[in-house]
């Protein structure tokens, strides 16, 4: 998959001029948002017939048709509740030994700690990453982990879609796929608070490795980044 | 219609034979209910057809009544598909396995494979279990780790927990399922083919909710 070798009809191309960035649709009963991130992810996995999609939130019917229907294979992880069910143990766990050994546990332990279970795929095994904006709740500690072990399991040329607050997010989101291009937020009870707002500087050395990048601002200040390996 | 009011219908099956037994959960209708006064109809070669309960009076001390057992779903569905059950308190391990359509409901703890092909499994919302599982229509409500693969269908439960993949041609997640694994459609025809393997480049995707026709 090469980003700058694609060539995109010029339909898609003249719908994404006419969209000019990600916005919520006003009017909408529904907590929707046109995703031009979302658009561009699946024009990226594209060229992949059999295509592998992990998505990093929970499971959802409509996303799980929604890529089965255009011939991808489906990973699902929900890597937020993960970590949280993670913590949750672990704080017990230290809370009874830390009495015996006194031992300090940074995050950074935690994580490795962690990454001992979660998000255990081959190398190279995704064609893209659904990660929606699980980054934010995450200790800045911790994300480098995370995306060191996602960029190992992307394919070459494989594109992580991360969506990243401009302030912090007064509720708590999951994200479904409605359609090729619309995103539908779905209420969900905290299980974790907004824990980082990332400037643009951090997410360049957070993702050095990466080859590329291409983000769309919406009019709410999200950024929907796109990152490729 | 064909025949006068008064014409007797004449019976192949005489009176006192088994098809009139007591308790017999016939309906009857009371005009045709024989009371204690008449003579015993037993003694008549033939007999009106709809008088199936007839009793007779002997000098034995009669039997205490037999009530009828009502026919609950319940009942009517163990009739037919023999269901097992694996109470809560229980723990099992080992494989499970067996052919026909005896479906399974797993409240308990299980550990090792079920692999009941042509059957329904059903994991209950206290259903722990860590076993791959092999199934016609797999029904998850409880928590699973393991690989699931059903012949016809998945669902996820709104309570479920799955840790592993799923090999089906139909699935269905309800809001609120949690799985950690992959999710893989295959062909109808192709899911009892072999047992549940990691995927390759090779596998025929197929729609959600869409069942296959082809062959």
């Amino acid at each position: 998959m090469n980003w700058m070798a694609k060539t995109r009809p010029n339909a898609a191309a003249a719908t994404a001029r006419l969209n000019p960035g990600p916005s919520t649709l006003q009017g909408s009963t529904s907590n929707v948002r046109i995703s031009n991130g979302l658009k561009e992810f699946l024009w990226l996995i594209s060229d992949v017939p059999h295509g592998r999609v992990l998505d990093l939130g929970p499971v959802w019917q409509s996303t799980v048709a929604f890529f089965v229907e255009k011939g991808y294979r489906i990973s699902t992880e929900d890597l937020l509740r993960t970590w949280k069910d993670f913590q949750t143990d672990e704080e017990e766990r230290q809370r009874a030994a830390i009495s015996v050994e006194g031992e300090k546990v940074t995050q950074a332990m935690l994580a490795e700690k962690f990454l001992e279970k979660a998000l255990q795929y081959p190398s190279e095994h995704f064609h893209g990453v659904l990660a929606w904006d699980l980054l934010d709740y995450f200790d800045p500690q911790v994300v480098p982990f995370l995306l060191e072990r996602l960029f190992t399991s992307l394919y070459p040329g494989g594109v992580v879609l991360t969506l990243f607050h401009s302030r912090a997010a007064e509720r708590y989101h999951r994200y479904r796929i409605v359609d090729s291009q619309t995103i539908e937020l779905v209420p969900s009870p905290t299980i974790a608070v907004h824990a980082h707002v990332f400037q643009n500087r951090e997410l360049m050395d957070l993702f050095g490795k990466f080859r590329s990048s291409k983000t769309f601002v919406g009019r709410d200040q999200v950024r929907e980044s796109l990152f490729l390996k | 219609m064909w025949r006068k009011p008064n014409e007797v219908k004449p019976s192949s099956q005489p009176a006192g034979s088994p098809g009139s037994v007591p308790n017999q959960t016939k309906t009857v209708s009371p005009a045709a209910v024989t009371t204690e006064s008449q003579p015993p109809a037993s003694q008549t070669p033939v007999v009106p057809a709809p008088v199936p309960y007839a009793p007779v009076q002997h000098n034995v001390p009669a039997p205490p009544p037999v009530i009828p057992a009502p026919v609950t779903k319940m009942a009517v569905a163990r009739e037919s598909t023999a269901s097992s059950r694996i109470g809560s308190g229980l723990k099992i391990r080992g494989e499970l396995s067996g052919s026909g359509n005896a479906d399974l409901l797993v409240d308990g703890e299980l550990q090792g494979k079920i692999a009941l092909g042509d059957s329904r499994v059903t994991i209950g919302q206290s259903g722990r279990v860590q076993a791959d599982i092999e199934a016609r229509d797999i029904l998850i409500e409880g928590s699973v780790q393991g690989n699931l693969k059903a012949r016809e269908s998945v669902h996820l439960g709104s309570t479920s927990r799955v840790q592993g993949s799923i090999l089906t041609p139909r699935i269905g997640i309800d809001d609120g399922a949690r799985l950690r694994g992959k999710v893989e459609m295959i062909r109808a025809s192709d899911a009892g083919a072999s047992p549940a393997e990691p995927a390759t480049d090779s596998d025929l995707l197929r729609p959600v909710h869409a069942r296959s026709t082809e062959a």
